[in-house]
């Protein structure tokens, strides 16, 4: 792949020199791939350069390069589906960041879940800290009458009872 | 290993010539020694350019300070540091200096020693009944440049004969020939950052290798010197576990508990500013690849309940290996991370107090 496609492609979409430096400091197979993924989503500077840390990321975590990421089976098969372009891209970065917060990922997916085995009423709703850096979660009640809102913290407080909530915490203290 | 450290050339502050580090880099460095007057000739592109040349020159300007580790909510041990220099020889990929020293990168050393320990003892003198502790490795390594300015043989003798501070020279580098024939009357605490040998090997170029640092520990406890260790940063990588386990069986190895005066845990923390660099790095070893996300002061840290399980795994691993008595510490973290990491939530002066005084909890 030759430098002038990437200097093409980044200046197309009007890429900032830093931007276009950082590509072309890859090694040769890495700046192919990543041509043929910018060009197979259309990727602007920003999402190009959120794509570059992440898959950089990836390769240190996993020692590997960035080609080998781009051409595992699990991210070949996102980038396969017929997906719009927007959809696309919000389905391989959503790919990307299991392979980049691969323990992070489990833990929210598990407090999900554990979530869900609350079965909190309607108008309830659970809130978790971003990227889990924090101890605390928020229970927010929305109600109409003072009625609705007795209900919804009789079935909370219920909720509240089943173990769940003990591990969800735990989760967040990292005693997993 | 990662020799002593030898510069391409040194720039002398002319007026500064015939004051003892100077005088102790032109005796001891064999290449190319210039003078100058006004700013310094040199340079440097970046950082890491700024290491190849050493520059002696006078400092304008307080060098006490109190540690800038003590952001608002996060708990602070009440450090001080004197900058006796800036930059460092060697080449850490997390270090923070690549973004810090950014608008002046020259390695420098600092001249007027004499004016930063009158410093120094002004603020003694004028606080007898506090205890401090001060150290010198904040801008730079605090022994990295001591073969060739001899900046110890003012320092160790300065803080021994003061009863209301301990001096801190932290350091990754094995350079403690210095100190030996030096009497430190223990006011003097040698420290190591220490890591995991996967982070040593590929993060922290030009730096001792952990064994190395050890053996040096092992000679300044000998020559009568308390020593220090700080796991700081903590590096999340695969492998995480069994590589600080290693690094606590090692220190625990080296010396006996009683000569060490404390250990500090610190997480690997990058501000955004930092982690650009370390991003522009050809290799960045193992930085980029931790579970890093923002956290509240802006800076990035591995994710709260992943980073309390490491500090959890190394306070067990160190118990078990130092007994209690040896005061643990946790560096930059916010008084709820102290609570469920340590059980308690000293107050600042309190855990600079302790500290000071080398208790244990």
């Amino acid at each position: 792949m030759s430098d002038s496609a990437v200097r093409a492609y980044a200046a197309e979409k009007r890429f900032g020199a830093a931007t276009l430096e950082r590509w072309l400091a890859q090694p040769a197979a890495a700046r192919g791939a990543l041509l043929e993924l910018a060009v197979r989503l259309r990727l602007g500077e920003n999402q190009f350069r959120d794509v570059l840390d992440d898959l950089l990321a990836i390769a240190a975590r996993q020692g590997c390069v960035v080609e080998s990421i781009l051409s595992a089976d699990h991210l070949r098969a996102v980038l396969a589906r017929p997906l719009g372009r927007n959809e696309a891209v919000k389905a391989l970065k959503h790919a990307m960041r299991r392979l980049r917060y691969p323990q992070l990922s489990a833990a929210e997916e598990r407090l999900t879940a554990l979530g869900k085995q609350l079965r909190l009423p309607g108008g309830v709703s659970l809130g978790l800290p971003e990227h889990l850096e924090g101890e605390h979660i928020a229970l927010t009640l929305r109600a109409r009458s003072a009625t609705e809102l007795r209900d919804q913290a009789r079935a909370v407080a219920a909720a509240l009872q089943e173990p769940a909530i003990d591990e969800m915490f735990a989760l967040l203290e990292g005693d997993w | 290993m990662a020799g002593e450290f030898v510069p391409e050339a040194v720039w002398i502050e002319r007026s500064e010539r015939d004051t003892p580090v100077a005088r102790a880099v032109r005796e001891r460095f064999a290449g190319p020694v210039a003078l100058f007057d006004g700013r310094a000739p040199v340079r440097p592109a970046s950082v890491r350019d700024g290491k190849r040349v050493l520059v002696l020159q006078r400092h304008r300007g307080a060098f006490l300070r109190h540690c800038p580790a003590g952001t608002a909510g996060l708990v602070c041990c009440n450090y001080l540091v004197v900058n006796l220099a800036s930059n460092c020889p060697m080449d850490c990929s997390y270090c923070f200096l690549q973004d810090y020293l950014a608008d002046a990168p020259a390695l420098t050393a600092y001249t007027n020693v004499a004016d930063a320990l009158a410093e120094v003892g002004a603020v003694l003198d004028a606080h007898p009944d506090r205890s401090f502790r001060i150290g010198t490795g904040e801008l730079a390594d605090s022994l990295a440049l001591d073969p060739l300015t001899d900046l110890s043989r003012l320092l160790v003798p300065f803080f021994a004969a003061r009863r209301n501070a301990v001096l801190e020279l932290k350091t990754k580098s094995a350079c403690v020939d210095g100190l030996l024939g030096l009497d430190p009357n223990g006011q003097v605490v040698v420290s190591w950052s220490v890591n995991a040998a996967a982070v040593v090997a590929g993060d922290e170029a030009g730096t001792a290798t952990l064994a190395e640092r050890l053996a040096a520990a092992r000679r300044v406890r000998h020559a009568g010197y308390r020593v220090g260790f700080h796991f700081d940063p903590l590096v999340e990588f695969d492998g995480w576990e069994a590589g600080y386990a290693a690094a606590v069986e090692a220190v625990a190895e080296t010396v006996d508990t009683a000569g060490i005066a404390w250990v500090s845990l610190g997480s690997l923390r990058l501000s955004p500013a930092l982690a650009q660099a370390v991003r522009r790095r050809e290799a960045a070893g193992h930085v980029l690849g931790a579970e890093l996300v923002p956290s509240a002061d802006g800076k990035a840290r591995v994710w709260r309940g992943l980073r309390l399980q490491m500090y959890r795994f190394l306070v067990a691993r160190l118990r078990a290996a130092l007994g209690s008595e040896v005061p643990l510490y946790l560096c930059m973290e916010p008084p709820a991370v102290w609570q469920a990491v340590m059980g308690e939530v000293p107050a600042d002066r309190a855990l600079g107090l302790r500290l000071a005084a080398g208790a244990g909890w």
